[in-house]
């Protein structure tokens, strides 16, 4: 009996979570009007930390609040939601574009370091994970709504610099390496 | 002329057009309206005809386009209530009916217009949805003034 109705809220449970990252992932997708940015093919640049600071900030919404107008406080959750997963969709293109360069580097290398691979394979399996799981926490709960989600985007931002610079110098010590062998 | 030199002529041309034309324009919201209506639609080349002939037609460009990116990200910057402040001093400047312009704006979205080319996307649309939701604070304020005029 206990391990039917187990098997049954895990079922829920799991059904919750398809429903969620569905939505999650629709809504990205639908996000429609993009303002002018670079152009196809182009890497774009990360957003500067702190405009996604200001996404996640509560100092917006507080003031929102002391309007007391529904109206206005639904219109900024949506809006603030639209931007939040502007900026979870443009970080994993910076993400997937430099592991596609890094992957594309390492085809033309001969001389591969497995255990920095395994590394590299690692970060970029977080990120993503990480951009995953904020959408579906942006879609549910909404950017400001969730304590620490603003240091956690920050954190995110910072890791996505970070492994393009590596994966900058990877790509250039790969291109030493090839041309020496 | 090396790329120094332009480079320096290009930052005398913004502190012209800062000195003579941008500190006339009262708030950065009425600067970046300024700024954009400067851009050919067709070309994206900027042009003033006095910055040009005290400089050159492509160093004014570039000092047009430099001084509508830093407007443009320094008012992108700015909280929601700042830019609220902003968009009202804007408004009242244009010395036409406020509920009038406030409606325009909210239908025609001009402002999309004032965007610089090649800006980050998440700033501009951060841009784009804080000037809605401040247009969206300033109609439900005049609403709740019109019902104080008529209760009083």
């Amino acid at each position: 009996m206990i391990d039917s109705l187990g098997l049954l809220v895990g079922v829920l449970l799991l059904l919750i979570l398809m429903v969620l990252a569905t939505k999650g992932w629709m809504g990205a997708r639908q996000l429609h009007d993009p303002p002018a940015g670079p152009n196809e093919g182009e890497l774009p640049e990360p957003c500067p930390r702190e405009f996604v600071s200001m996404v996640f900030s509560r100092t917006d919404r507080d003031f929102v609040h002391g309007l007391n107008s529904r109206g206005v406080e639904q219109l900024f959750q949506r809006e603030r939601k639209k931007v939040a997963l502007v900026w979870i969709r443009q970080t994993s293109a910076l993400v997937r574009k430099a592991v596609s360069e890094h992957a594309f580097a390492a085809r033309q290398s001969k001389n591969l370091d497995f255990l920095k691979e395994v590394n590299i394979l690692g970060q970029f399996l977080i990120l993503i994970t990480s951009c995953w799981i904020l959408t579906i926490a942006i879609q549910t709960a909404g950017p400001v709504w969730l304590s620490g989600l603003a240091n956690y985007a920050q954190r995110l931002s910072q890791q996505v610099e970070r492994l393009q610079g590596s994966f900058q110098a990877g790509i250039l010590a790969t291109a030493k390496g090839t041309r020496v062998t | 002329m090396d790329t120094t030199d332009k480079a320096l002529t290009v930052e005398r041309a913004y502190d012209d057009l800062l000195r003579r034309s941008l500190s006339s324009i009262s708030g950065d919201l009425a600067r970046l309206i300024y700024l954009a209506s400067t851009r050919d639609y067709n070309t994206g080349r900027y042009h003033h005809d006095g910055l040009a002939a005290r400089f050159r037609v492509d160093v004014a460009s570039q000092a047009l386009e430099l001084a509508h990116r830093q407007t443009f990200y320094r008012i992108a910057a700015r909280s929601l209530e700042d830019l609220v402040g902003e968009l009202d001093l804007y408004i009242n400047s244009s010395r036409q009916n406020r509920d009038e312009v406030i409606q325009v704006w909210q239908k025609l979205e001009p402002y999309r217009v004032a965007l610089p080319v090649n800006v980050n996307v998440v700033v501009a649309q951060l841009f784009v949805s804080n000037i809605r939701l401040a247009l969206a604070i300033l109609r439900q304020r005049l609403g709740r003034e019109e019902l104080r005029a008529l209760a009083s």
